[in-house]
């Protein structure tokens, strides 16, 4: 099954990063989505099925933190599964990330094989669900 | 600035180069670092939280493409990398601000990064940055790479 994917970060590099990783990686995508910030992610989450979004911390206009919350009160993080993909290493921001319902945590920089085995964990965690 | 912390700072930004674009860095004394040019580039961010500071790099101009290049797999002289380059040497700031501030202050306190900015500066700038006691010089792929992170205590 090939996955409709949303990649959520103000810089076009790390999207870029993120697609050609998940191309190395073998992941199946269908269709790839790109989003600057949270808004323009809730925007294309309004529009278009999605089943995965990654997604950075700090961005401009609604941030990472914010657009998980926005997805959960609206009742997407039900069913689409958030990772952050962020240069941040606290614990214990992390911790408060996964309490907000996050599925998973990567850590920049990081390699094909870890985003492979992230986006397999979070996709049969959900097809379990 | 202590020698652990020093010796911290060096590893963490040679590891994130090396990790993000495939280049290979190490820490030089200023006096043999390769040769710089005259045009660069100086990309600066700040960061808030347990504590407030500030990373600035600095790097020859023609370095940016490259590291876009390598970052995102095209060749150098591709529009993309060129078009990118920018963008590319803010990410790489970004990725090494956030490791080195983990390594240093641990993995309980929460720091809030600030985006970076990036403007061209002279080489009485570079000379400048070069000077300053603080300052980080690597040498990466035979570019000179400038490197100074301050927080306040």
């Amino acid at each position: 099954m090939a996955y409709n994917i949303l990649v959520v970060d103000d810089s076009v590099t790390v999207r870029a990063v993120i697609a050609k990783t998940l191309d190395i990686a073998g992941v199946p995508v269908n269709e790839l989505y790109q989003a600057s910030n949270g808004q323009e992610a809730l925007d294309l989450l309004a529009e278009h099925w999605v089943d995965l979004v990654f997604a950075d911390i700090n961005m401009p206009v609604m941030n990472g933190i914010e657009l998980v919350e926005r997805m959960s009160s609206e009742g997407l993080l039900d069913t689409i599964p958030v990772v952050i993909v962020s240069t941040e290493g606290s614990a214990t921001r992390i911790e408060q990330l996964l309490n907000k319902g996050v599925s998973a945590y990567i850590r920049k920089p990081f390699a094909p094989e870890m985003l492979r085995e992230v986006v397999d964990q979070v996709m049969e965690s959900k097809n379990d669900g | 600035m202590d020698e652990e912390t020093r010796e911290k700072i060096d590893e963490i930004f040679c590891d994130v180069i090396e990790k993000m674009a495939f280049m290979f860095g190490e820490s030089v004394p200023e006096d043999e670092l390769p040769p710089a040019g005259s045009e660069f580039v100086r990309t600066e961010m700040t960061f808030s939280g347990a504590t407030e500071g500030s990373i600035v790099m600095a790097v020859p101009a023609q370095m940016c493409a490259e590291v876009a290049a390598n970052v995102l797999g095209v060749d150098i002289d591709s529009d993309l990398a060129e078009s990118r380059s920018c963008d590319a040497l803010k990410e790489l700031l970004n990725v090494t601000c956030g490791n080195i501030l983990t390594a240093l202050a641990g993995e309980e306190p929460v720091f809030d990064l600030h985006p970076p900015t990036l403007s061209e500066i002279n080489e009485e700038d570079w000379n400048n940055f070069l000077s300053d006691e603080n300052t980080h010089a690597y040498n990466v792929d035979e570019n000179p790479v400038l490197l100074k992170i301050t927080m306040k205590s």
